[in-house]
C-alpha cells in the first residue's frame, strides 16, 4: 500500500471521528421523551394504523411498549431518538421472565431491555 | 480516455465536511431543521468511509470490465466536444434513474442499496452512507453501455462523479423548497425526502440522480406534501447500530430465505423486497394497497396521489 494513500485512509478517518465528535458535541437530536397512554396512542396510530391492539403496556420508563392483538403482539421500542418495531407472537412475550425489573427480549437483530415496575408477567393489561 | 484526470467527489470532500458541519450549526442554533443523532451520523460517516475502501477492493474488477469494454466500443466520442458532454449528461442521469429503480424494485440489488436508507434521519450526513456491496450486485454493469457505445471510461467516471457530488445536497430538511422551474426539473431536497420516506404514500418513488424528469417520464414522481411529512428509514427499521449488521442484514436475509425454500429463491433474489412465497410479507405494492384502502375508507391520512 503506498504512502499516499495511507495518508488519505488515515486523514479520512481522523475527519470521520472530528464530525462525529462535532455532531455529539452540538448536533440536536430529536425529543423521545417517554411514552404515556396518549403519546403511545399516537405513535402507534401514525406508525401501524393497521393494527388494532385489543390492549397496551407501557414499560416504566416509557421507552418501549407492547400491544397485544390476540394471538400477536407488536413491540416498540426505543433506539436512538426513534423507534424500532417487531411483531411476535403472544406467547414468545408471555413466556418471558423478568429479573429485577428488568424484561430482555432476544430479536434476531437486538436486545431490547424493558423496564418493568415489578417482577410480575405479564402484566395484567396484556394478560 | 481510461483515467479520470480529476475525481469530482474527491474534489468535493472538504465542501462535504464543512457543509455537515454548518448544517449542525444551523440545527443547533435554531436556523433550520436539522436533526443529528451521534451513533446515526457515526455509522453514516463510516458507512460512507467503508464504501471508498470497498470500491478500492472491486475497483480493479470494475477497471478491467471497463477497459474491455472499451477496446470493442462502436464509435470513439471525442472528450472536448460539447456535444459529447451534454450527450452523456443525460444518458448518464437516465442510466442512474434505471440503476435507482432497480436497486429499489429487486431484492438482490435492495440487498446493496437499503444501508443508504436505513438512517431514520434526513441530513447531509445521510448522503455519505453509501454500499459496500455494489461491486459484488454489479449495479456498476448497467454503465457499461456507455463505454461500448463510445464514451471514454474517463468522461463517464467524471459524469458519474459529478452526479454523485449533485446529490450530496439534497439529503437534507435545512432545504424547504427551491424554485418553481428549479423543482420542476431538478431533484431537490423536497423531491429526495420523499425518496427517503417510509410513508406508504411516499413508497418507491423519485428515483432521479440529477434530473427528475425522469420520473415525470416514467410515472415514478410523488411530491412532498405539507400534510403529509416524511418519515424517513426503512419499512422495518434496523434493531440496532452494527455497521456490518447494516452492511450484510439483506444479503443474509436472501441466504436464509433461499436455504429454506430453494424452491422459490428465483422470487427471494429477484422479486421485489418483501416479496415471499406464501405472500405473508408486505411489499411496496402491498403497503400502498392498504395504504388506499384506509384512505378509501376516510381512515384521514390525507388523500391518495393521483
Amino acid at each position: 500500500m503506498d504512502k499516499a494513500l495511507l495518508i488519505q485512509l488515515g486523514g479520512s478517518i481522523t475527519a470521520v471521528a472530528l464530525l462525529v465528535a462535532f455532531a455529539a458535541w452540538l448536533g440536536v437530536a430529536r425529543a423521545t421523551p417517554p411514552l404515556d397512554a396518549v403519546s403511545a396512542k399516537a405513535l402507534l396510530e401514525l406508525e401501524f394504523p393497521d393494527h388494532k391492539p385489543d390492549a397496551v403496556w407501557i414499560a416504566a420508563d416509557g421507552a418501549a411498549l407492547i400491544a397485544r392483538e390476540g394471538a400477536l403482539a407488536l413491540v416498540v421500542y426505543r433506539r436512538g431518538d426513534g423507534y424500532v418495531a417487531r411483531d411476535l407472537p403472544w406467547r414468545t412475550i408471555a413466556g418471558l421472565k423478568p429479573t429485577n425489573g428488568r424484561l430482555t427480549l432476544r430479536l434476531s437483530d437486538a436486545r431490547p431491555v424493558f423496564a418493568v415496575n415489578d417482577d410480575a408477567w405479564p402484566p395484567k393489561e396484556l394478560a | 480516455m481510461l483515467k479520470a484526470a480529476f475525481d469530482p467527489v474527491q474534489m468535493a470532500i472538504p465542501f462535504f465536511v464543512l457543509a455537515i458541519i454548518l448544517e449542525i450549526l444551523l440545527g443547533r442554533f435554531g436556523k433550520a431543521k436539522a436533526n443529528y443523532e451521534t451513533r446515526d451520523t457515526a455509522m453514516s460517516l463510516s458507512m460512507g468511509f467503508g464504501s471508498t475502501v470497498a470500491g478500492l477492493l472491486f475497483g480493479s474488477v470494475i477497471f478491467a470490465t471497463t477497459v474491455w469494454t472499451w477496446t470493442h466500443r462502436i464509435f470513439t466520442i471525442p472528450m472536448t466536444a460539447i456535444w459529447a458532454w451534454v450527450t452523456l449528461f443525460l444518458l448518464e442521469d437516465l442510466t442512474y434513474y434505471w440503476f435507482h429503480r432497480l436497486a429499489h424494485e429487486r431484492r438482490v440489488w435492495w440487498a446493496s442499496h437499503v444501508n443508504h436508507h436505513t438512517s431514520t434521519h434526513y441530513n447531509l450526513s445521510t448522503a455519505l452512507r453509501q454500499t459496500w456491496t455494489g461491486g459484488v450486485a454489479g449495479t456498476w454493469l448497467l454503465w457499461l453501455p456507455l463505454t461500448f457505445l463510445g464514451f471514454p471510461p474517463a468522461m463517464v467516471a467524471i459524469q458519474k462523479g459529478v452526479s454523485l457530488v449533485y446529490q450530496f445536497w439534497i439529503h437534507t430538511e435545512a432545504i424547504k423548497r427551491m424554485p418553481r422551474w428549479f423543482e420542476a426539473v431538478f431533484n431537490t431536497p423536497s423531491h429526495h425526502r420523499v425518496h427517503h420516506a417510509r410513508n406508504a404514500r411516499y413508497l418507491d418513488a423519485n428515483y432521479a440522480g440529477i434530473l427528475i424528469i425522469w420520473d415525470k417520464m416514467f410515472g415514478t414522481f410523488i411530491p412532498e406534501v405539507d400534510e403529509e411529512p416524511c418519515r424517513y428509514g426503512t419499512v422495518k427499521n434496523l434493531g440496532n447500530f452494527n455497521i456490518l449488521h447494516n452492511v450484510f442484514h439483506e444479503w443474509i436475509g436472501i441466504a436464509k430465505d433461499v436455504a429454506a425454500s430453494p424452491r422459490h429463491a428465483l422470487g427471494y433474489i429477484f422479486g421485489p423486497p418483501g416479496w415471499s412465497h406464501d405472500g405473508s410479507r408486505d411489499t411496496s405494492h402491498t403497503l400502498k394497497a392498504k395504504w388506499r384502502a384506509r384512505m378509501e375508507a376516510g381512515a384521514g391520512e390525507g388523500a391518495p396521489p393521483q
